[in-house]
């Protein structure tokens, strides 16, 4: 039945697609560069991990414009900055060439030009070797995103479960495992969230804006000039709060107690949604007895909100239940108590019974995928050496626990790591405490590094493998089920790939071969490998890449009136968890518990880091277009720190940590939009990569000033908003 | 008739520069200068009342354009739609209509050593599509259309929804970019970034920069047409401003 719908609509779309290949062939008309014929590739952006639909426009056998790509269905033709700037990622003319080995000592930079042949007989060799010394768990592998599906085969086929990628442990994984634990499930990217239909939007530290994901923006514009009222939560004026009904320029660290009066305020004055809690969640009475002593005013102590601000704002959302946004954030490793903060607010969204309901949180839907039939992995005995399952419970086995690598790298507990393979990520850039990640990587015996930009990490990599960018290589689908419409997103090359490069899913494919391994890599190309993960939806491959994306219609909301067809909250109890049995079973707060946080000593700042729209992590500083529109970072502090570190608005200064750690000199930027005891920088800067020659040394690195984490008990990741910090200006720094 | 206008809802704006590098990308503009500039007010109040508002800044493609008179060569004039265009076969790079510019919306392109700036993405127009910052902006801020036809989006945001422009007590030259804001958006930047003077040259920069290369440049009856021209700009300019 509801395959017959979508097989309708696809046909519908089909329809729609052929109008408008139509179209776009009739606006090939020449152009301003020269007159020559445009062919135009349908695939998906890959500047940052939103992956938007764009449609490479090719001339002469280069790419010469990024546009969005109108058909994609999140998306729909919508490209940021980083997006539009995608082919000077391609022709960045320091990107790595040619697959090299090392000469000299690690982190000395010498290399010799290898060629393919070599470079991964020689790997293939070590693999072997390393796995008849200490067996395969002592490879680990650290991935990022979908690019990597075909690498992370491998790695499970030769044997090892130890893959860790920092979306989880450095990124979303507390919010990930609080959203499962309340309603059974996480959320996912792309976020499942009803911004455009929003009556109330909360943003809690979340800074949209200046985080630029292209359909969360556009869905939260749309929901803003719908009227929908907007509360921010943030010690600084981000670009969010500038638009916001009500800025909450709270105390850092103390969010939970503003949460928990917020639930207070909501279960005091009847303003839950009785209804759709007594049909969906478990644990009421207990929250109810819980939140009871946690009145505004006791909040107010520690957030230092007033407390008439927290009433109102409280109020505004329960007015306006369940149209109400809680955006449950995206990196959320601040404070080490971050899976108990993801409850919260999973919590005040089931409160409101935002979650399932128009402008809430959508649920997901699932896409109809096929696929090659597999050999079964092989199953280590010796368990995870990240601590996933184990020492962090709750941590995904699936995503990983990089710093739990790191680790067991250094210490050899609980069994020897001797192999590095980093594939897409960046691990001196996106695991905090670098020192320990540089010590972790001079043990090691093999380090390769496979990347498209000589970043800091290839000086220490054994062999450096050049990949295509995506620009020019095939990836397995981006397969979405978390948006309204679930899709599936084709990434092709619009060029062949440049220099000595190759597509990731031939490196991993040709060792695969040389390991014996060919079982997992059943296809012959990556067009039969799409083809076979097309075939249940009924879609022609030819099709999907001629359009770059194919959807389905969604459910995304529960509807009230109809029972449902399958449990809708697959917890335990199959209701949403307000109190956690799971969480009193392993010993930890089944309802959320506020601990105050150390604050910054006397003299001391609280280092914040965030994002430009420009620019993605540590990735694109050496774009030379992106570099145009912001080539390093500033650090922001208010005039009143500014004075009494005897610093002025423009000065340079150094960064140093309560460790001793130092930045590069940085520009002070003084505001009125941040708190006195907090200091904020762009993430991504202050790069110490000779081969990088627009990002090497520009501005300062907040990953380097990390030397402090709080370990989150429950999923091991890194808190790192827990290190003070203070401006040394820059004279004095030199000294 | 058309009068092409264009309206930026501030509201909705994050300042996210997709605009400005999908801008950048589309007319080969070199790094460090754009022809649509996001710019911001920077928080301002005091602590935590504070106000703030991005500026995506661009040609306003005037009325009443103090660019096209100092153009010695002519190359900057306005078309019958409004738009106001830059001939490079005629620029000689001299920077007149650089600092002419109220809006400081001109940038002369040191790779080419021609003025560029925005002309509303004319050649997408002409294929029927919209201007680059428009298709791509992420929160759907901008609208471009024909002010003249009462059935478009510009007109009804500009005549129903009340669009300002960015003018001064001084300069109001008649600017066809509008901004939308909910919170006064508009008014902040007016007061943060307000339009200034046109500055127009000297009698000295004209030697140096308008005359000596057109007349290198020009032969024969064209040199003639631009001298005359030139020294009846002289004379005008130097009438209307005193620099």
């Amino acid at each position: 039945m509801s395959s017959n719908i979508s097989r309708r609509d696809w046909f519908r779309a089909t329809a729609a697609a052929a109008a408008a290949a139509e179209t776009a062939r009739a606006t090939q008309t020449p152009g301003q560069r020269g007159g020559k014929r445009a062919l135009q590739v349908a695939t998906n952006c890959e500047m940052c991990f939103w992956r938007c639909g764009v449609l490479a426009k090719v001339q002469e056998g280069k790419v010469t414009r990024i546009e969005g790509n109108p058909q994609h269905p999140l998306t729909q033709g919508r490209l940021c900055a980083r997006g539009n700037a995608g082919q000077f990622t391609l022709y960045d003319p320091d990107r790595l060439k040619r697959p090299q080995m090392r000469v000299g000592e690690r982190g000395e930079g010498r290399f010799r030009d290898v060629s393919w042949e070599e470079a991964l007989d020689w790997l293939a060799a070590r693999l072997q070797e390393l796995k008849q010394k200490y067996g395969p768990e002592s490879v680990a592998f650290f991935p990022h995103g979908v690019a990597s599906t075909f690498f992370a085969t491998l790695m499970k086929a030769y044997g090892t479960p130890n893959s860790a990628e920092p979306a989880f442990a450095q990124c979303r994984g507390p919010r990930e495992v609080g959203y499962a634990l309340t309603f059974g499930r996480g959320l996912g990217s792309p976020e499942p969230l009803d911004l455009d239909n929003a009556k109330v939007i909360v943003l809690i530290g979340s800074h949209l804006g200046e985080n630029v994901f292209t359909s969360q923006i556009t869905q939260f514009a749309e929901g803003l000039a719908r009227g929908a009222k907007l509360i921010v939560v943030d010690p600084r004026f981000s670009t969010a709060a500038t638009k916001a009904d009500w800025w909450l320029p709270i105390r850092p660290g103390t969010d939970i107690a503003l949460l928990l009066a917020w639930m207070h305020v909501l279960l005091n004055e009847n303003l839950e949604d009785k209804e759709y809690l007594a049909r969906y969640a478990t644990g009421l009475d207990s929250l109810r007895e819980h939140v009871r002593p946690f009145t505004p005013e006791w909040a107010s102590k520690e957030t230092e909100l007033p407390p008439a601000l927290i009433r109102e704002t409280a109020r505004a959302m329960g007015a306006a239940k369940p149209a109400v946004l809680v955006h449950p954030g995206r990196h959320v490793t601040w404070y080490g108590d971050d899976t108990q903060r993801a409850r919260a607010m999973a919590i005040l969204t089931a409160l409101l019974g935002a979650y399932g309901q128009k402008g809430g949180i959508l649920l997901p839907t699932p896409f109809p995928r096929g696929g090659f039939r597999l050999p079964p992995f092989p199953v280590s005995k010796r368990g995870r050496a990240d601590g996933a399952g184990e020492k962090y419970p709750l941590a995904s086995e699936e995503q990983g626990v990089t710093n739990g690598l790191v680790e067991a790298t250094l210490t050899g507990e609980p069994y020897p790591v001797k192999g590095w393979i980093v594939y897409g990520q960046n691990v001196l850039e996106s695991i905090p405490q670098r020192e320990r990640t540089l010590a972790a990587i001079r043990q090691l015996e093999l380090m390769v590094v496979v990347d498209i930009l000589p970043v800091e990490q290839t000086l220490f990599a054994d062999l450096v493998l050049p990949e295509a960018t995506y620009l020019e290589r095939y990836d397995a689908p981006h397969i979405v089920e978390t948006a309204a419409r679930p899709f599936l997103a084709v990434r092709q090359p619009a060029v062949a790939p440049l220099y000595d490069t190759r597509p990731g899913w031939w490196i991993a494919r040709e060792l695969a071969r040389r390991l014996g391994l060919e079982a997992w890599f059943p296809w012959k190309n990556p067009d039969e490998h799409l083809a076979r993960i097309l075939e249940p939806s009924g879609v022609r491959l030819e099709e999907a890449k001629a359009r770059g994306a194919v959807a389905f219609e969604g459910r995304p909301y529960i509807d009230l009136r109809k029972p449902e067809d399958g449990p809708l909250f697959p917890t335990e109890s199959g209701r949403i968890e307000l109190f956690s049995k799971t969480l009193q079973e392993l010993g930890h707060d089944p309802l959320p518990v506020y601990r105050p946080p150390a604050g910054p000593p006397p003299g001391w700042l609280r280092l914040l880091y965030g994002r430009a729209p420009v620019h993605s992590f540590a990735r694109t500083e050496n774009n030379a277009l992106l570099s145009g529109l912001m080539e390093e970072n500033a650090a922001w502090i208010s005039a009143g720190a500014a004075r009494a570190f005897g610093l002025r608005d423009g000065d340079r200064a150094v960064i140093e940590n309560q460790d001793g750690a130092r930045s590069l000199p940085v520009v002070i930027r003084t505001t009125p939009g941040i708190r006195n005891d907090c200091l904020y920088m762009v993430h991504g800067f202050g790069q110490q990569a000779p081969g990088l020659s627009r990002a090497n040394g520009r501005g300062a690195s907040d990953t380097g000033l990390i030397t402090r984490v709080a370990v989150d008990p429950l999923m091991g990741g890194t808190g790192m908003r827990v290190n003070f910090v203070r401006p040394v200006p820059a004279e004095g720094a030199e000294s | 008739m058309a009068r092409y206008a264009m309206v930026t809802d501030l509201t909705k704006c994050v300042g996210c520069q997709a605009c400005t590098a999908a801008c950048n990308s589309e007319w080969d503009v070199p790094a460090g200068h754009a022809r649509t500039r996001v710019l911001s007010t920077g928080a301002v109040g005091v602590f935590p009342n504070l106000r703030s508002a991005f500026y995506v800044a661009q040609c306003n493609h005037c009325d009443d354009p103090p660019c096209v008179q100092p153009c010695p060569s002519g190359a900057t004039f306005q078309s019958a739609d409004g738009i106001v265009k830059i001939d490079k076969e005629l620029c000689i790079g001299c920077g007149f209509c650089v600092t002419a510019c109220p809006y400081d919306a001109r940038y002369l392109n040191p790779a080419t050593s021609k003025v560029d700036k925005c002309d509303f993405c004319a050649a997408r127009l002409e294929r029927g599509l919209q201007p680059a910052c428009v298709t791509t902006c992420t929160a759907h801020a901008k609208y471009f259309g024909n002010l003249e036809d009462p059935s478009s989006e510009v007109y009804r945001l500009v005549y129903a929804r009340g669009a300002q422009r960015i003018e001064s007590d001084d300069v109001k030259v008649g600017p066809n970019v509008y901004y939308l804001g909910a919170r006064g958006e508009p008014d902040l930047v007016a007061e943060t970034f307000p339009p200034r003077q046109p500055r127009m040259p000297s009698a000295g920069q004209w030697w140096e920069r308008a005359f000596k290369p057109l007349a290198f440049l020009m032969v024969g009856a064209t040199f003639l047409g631009q001298a005359v021209a030139f020294f009846t700009q002289l004379r005008k300019g130097e009438g209307q401003f005193d620099d």
